[in-house]
């Protein structure tokens, strides 16, 4: 097993690629913290771990307070004393055009998806570089790169995530720690439910250049790639998993 | 039925750090390289450890030997789920206006044309496997280009271009086309030119991980990049380097 006996922890866990996130790190022998806003399906993750024959942790979080991040980090090294692996994947994806977009919407989707970043790293980083050692990974989005009308604030924030992957790439290097982005594609998730019709999100599926519809799996599969040994050299990259969308 | 991997310039560093990996994990590998003793020692190496393997001669900038290798290979063993292209690198370091046509066409066709060769012919066998992943070479060159050699970057560029447009080509077969990047990396190719003290020297202040890459690094990337694990990664390119190029 990969990860045995590793502590991992993802933030928003509890659904979509965040749970399999979490189930792929269990079945390589990780012990995981699913923390997600929504806490009664952060539980039933953490019982899905623990069916997997691993330890789990279920915490609500909200990653864009300080406090309930705190409360994250102090409840991990409570149960777990240590983190070995850190996954921001806690997000929103918000619809609206630049022209009608309010400041609540634009403030939410930056505060969670990048703030949040910013707010799990600096919790969870100080353990990791006494440690010398640890890994963060963190959701981007192909979005994040090419852009898309009436999602600019998720672009943007996604975009920012990577610029914030390299800085902290740089700035950890030296304490033996690497930081990485995935940059998944369309997948199969609830998240391009809650905007599109079933007919559009099975279009967007099964549109992409490999006849292959992309899972919530085939994003897990390379961050427990990203967080094995397997993975020691890389740093400040951002891995593009999209079924051949789009090729940076 | 075990799967079968191809590996140019599988007779050390890079390449050979990945026969040993593909061949670890129970593939059948084929070695080939230009300098067939080292291919030969390789496969004895695999061997010896139980691994199945055999080795080559190739010179990927020749047509007829890339067909006939390939065509023995397939033969033998009925199919080539895994191509990895890695022959190639440059032997030189000097400035654009002193390179002859020679030199140039030299580092163009064993890195960029080479893998081109290698891409046709062993594409062709996987097309009728409706399967298969080819694994082509790049450098931190390809994106940020090098004084001193410029062939070697314009070809690992070209590279990774040619990979897309093939990775775009092969989609609706179930093939898969990526590049995997490395940074400065300990091969025995580079460390024979430069003292272990001046590549730490020149390389570790700009390396965030504060290292040079191993030939091994390397070689688990490859792996990862032939297994189910990766089947929705197509026409990508991934850079291992410690963090000295973050594209």
């Amino acid at each position: 097993m990969r990860l045995e006996n590793k502590v991992a922890v993802i933030t928003g866990g509890a659904q979509g690629i965040g749970r399999a996130i979490a189930l792929g790190m269990a079945r390589e022998g990780a012990r995981v913290v699913v923390a997600d806003l929504q806490y009664e399906k952060a539980r039933s993750v953490a019982d899905e771990v623990k069916m997997l024959g691993s330890d789990a942790l279920a915490i609500g979080v909200n990653v864009a307070e300080e406090g309930s991040v705190q409360h994250l980090a102090e409840a991990t090294f409570a149960d777990f004393r240590r983190i070995d692996i850190l996954v921001n994947d806690a997000g929103v994806y918000l619809k609206s055009l630049v022209v009608d977009m309010s400041e609540a919407d634009w403030d939410r989707t930056l505060d969670i998806n990048l703030g949040g970043n910013f707010l799990c790293c600096r919790a969870f980083v100080p353990a990791m570089r006494a440690q010398k050692s640890g890994r963060i990974i963190s959701m981007a989005s192909g979005i994040g790169h090419y852009g898309m009308k009436q999602f600019s604030h998720y672009a943007a924030s996604k975009a920012a995530i990577i610029g914030f992957i390299k800085s902290l790439a740089r700035e950890l290097g030296p304490d033996g720690i690497t930081a990485n982005a995935i940059c998944p594609g369309s997948a199969n998730t609830a998240m391009p439910r809650g905007h599109r019709s079933e007919e559009e999100v099975m279009q967007r599926l099964h549109s992409t250049p490999l006849p292959h519809v992309l899972e919530p799996e085939d994003i897990a599969g390379s961050v427990v790639f990203l967080a094995s040994d397997a993975a020691a050299y890389i740093t400040g990259q951002s891995y593009n998993i999209n079924c051949g969308t789009y090729m940076f | 039925m075990g799967q079968v991997a191809l590996i140019t310039g599988g007779g050390g560093g890079i390449g050979g750090a990945v026969a040993h990996r593909l061949a670890a994990a129970g593939m059948t590998v084929a070695i080939a390289d230009y300098d067939r003793a080292a291919a030969d020692q390789v496969r004895d190496e695999i061997l010896g450890a139980r691994g199945k393997a055999d080795a080559y001669s190739l010179d990927v900038t020749q047509a007829l030997e890339v067909k006939a290798v390939v065509t023995e290979i397939h033969s033998r063993h009925g199919r080539i789920d895994v191509l990895a292209n890695i022959a190639g690198g440059s032997i030189y370091t000097k400035r654009v206006e002193e390179f002859t046509w020679a030199e140039w066409k030299q580092v163009i066709d064993s890195n960029l044309k080479g893998t081109f060769l290698m891409c046709r012919e062993v594409a062709r066998v996987m097309q009728k496997q409706k399967s298969g992943r080819i694994l082509n070479t790049a450098s931190n060159y390809g994106v940020t280009g090098a004084a001193l050699r410029a062939p070697y970057a314009a070809a690992k560029a070209g590279i990774i271009t040619f990979s897309k447009s093939l990775a775009l080509e092969l989609a609706p077969d179930g093939i898969l086309v990526n590049v995997v990047s490395p940074g400065p990396t300990d091969t025995p190719r580079v460390m024979e030119k430069e003292s272990p003290e001046a590549r730490r020297e020149r390389w570790y202040p700009a390396i965030p991980l504060g290292r040079t890459g191993q030939p091994g690094d390397l070689a688990e990337m490859y792996y990862f990049l032939a297994t189910p694990e990766s089947a929705a990664i197509t026409g990508q390119t991934f850079h291992v380097n410690g963090g000295v190029v973050m594209p």
